[in-house]
């Protein structure tokens, strides 16, 4: 429902700025007359911005069958995981027929955290919400693929089925 | 090295400045410092906001149209390293740099030209109104600006001439 309610406000915005869209503005500023605004349903306002601890719920976003994963441990250490760590997790949510089922104790990779995170360069990066990849304890994907954008940084933590299987890698 | 574009100010953000926001559709936000970061969660458009470029470009402030902005564009092919060719362009950089800043400081003197104008017209209408509010003794010292006087050097000049 929320997806449809914010694909849908996007498309409003995306209008209206058309509607503004002026000739004069030259090649400079391409870049701001291509993108729509972000929506008032964005889950940015919801999201709390802080290390994934225990009973944080994520979101899974690949093909295993599950849903909703709530972290039960962090495998990384007192304060939590942040992008690109390791959790433990109990599935909370999860659909028929799936290769997780409900109440299952699974570990994952943070693929996307709404906590801004460092890079090499010094720049930082951060994202819309608190998202998991499903995988064994020996590092083995659960699912086939994954969904939407994943960091480069998962290449330093030897996730390198996740970034090839990932739709957008940022 | 890649040089990007603030997505709030259009500023040129440099390596290891500013911050990256990735919304769930992959879209790249990026943002040269927190302040721009700000405005883009306080929702505000950058097109009304009146210190980022983009609203500049807009309404005319800013060159928008020239020559010297087609070296600066977003090159996805890496090029192969050529000394001389390295060395030309190194040399042309400040040139155009040069360029480029004297062609905006004509646009924007041109630009306030069309004001400067304006304002002298409204000054010469506003006189021209309300003249009789001024105390009496200004009006005549204003009136009695131009005062033709005799030139005394002319006359002993061609005194001299005669002479």
């Amino acid at each position: 429902m929320a997806a449809f309610l914010r694909s849908k406000c996007s498309s409003v915005g995306r209008t209206l700025m058309g509607g503004l869209g002026n000739n004069l503005f030259g090649a400079v500023n391409s870049s701001v007359q291509a993108v729509s605004r972000p929506s008032h349903c964005d889950p940015i306002c919801q999201q709390i911005r802080t290390f994934i601890q225990m009973r944080t719920n994520l979101k899974v976003v690949d093909n295993s069958g599950a849903k909703r994963v709530m972290c039960i441990q962090s495998l990384r250490g007192k304060k939590g995981a942040r992008l690109g760590d390791t959790i433990i997790g109990s599935v909370k949510e999860a659909q028929p027929r799936g290769k997780v089922k409900k109440g299952d104790v699974v570990y994952g990779v943070v693929v996307r955290a709404a906590m801004k995170r460092g890079r090499n360069d010094g720049s930082e990066i951060q994202f819309d919400d608190n998202a998991i990849v499903l995988v064994n304890n020996k590092g083995e994907l659960i699912g086939t693929r994954v969904f939407g954008p994943v960091p480069h940084e998962l290449r330093k933590k030897k996730h390198l089925k996740i970034l090839a299987l990932a739709e957008h890698i940022v | 090295m890649r040089l990007e574009k603030c997505w709030f100010c259009s500023s040129t953000i440099y390596p290891g400045h500013g911050i990256q926001f990735v919304r769930n559709d992959a879209k790249i936000f990026r943002f040269c410092r927190s302040k721009c970061h700000k405005n883009f969660k306080m929702k505000r458009n950058p097109r009304k906001v009146k210190w980022t470029k983009a609203y500049r470009c807009l309404h005319g402030k800013d060159m928008t149209q020239d020559s010297t902005f087609e070296f600066e564009r977003k090159r996805n092919r890496p090029e192969r390293y050529d000394r001389n060719v390295t060395e030309q362009t190194l040399k042309a950089i400040p040139l155009i740099t040069k360029i480029r800043h004297d062609r905006q400081k004509k646009h924007i003197t041109e630009r306030q030209k069309q004001g400067k104008t304006k304002e002298q017209e409204r000054d010469a209408k506003e006189l021209e109104q309300d003249i009789q509010m001024l105390p009496k003794k200004d009006v005549l010292s204003t009136q009695k600006t131009k005062v033709m006087v005799k030139v005394s050097q002319q006359q002993t000049e061609e005194n001299l001439m005669e002479e």
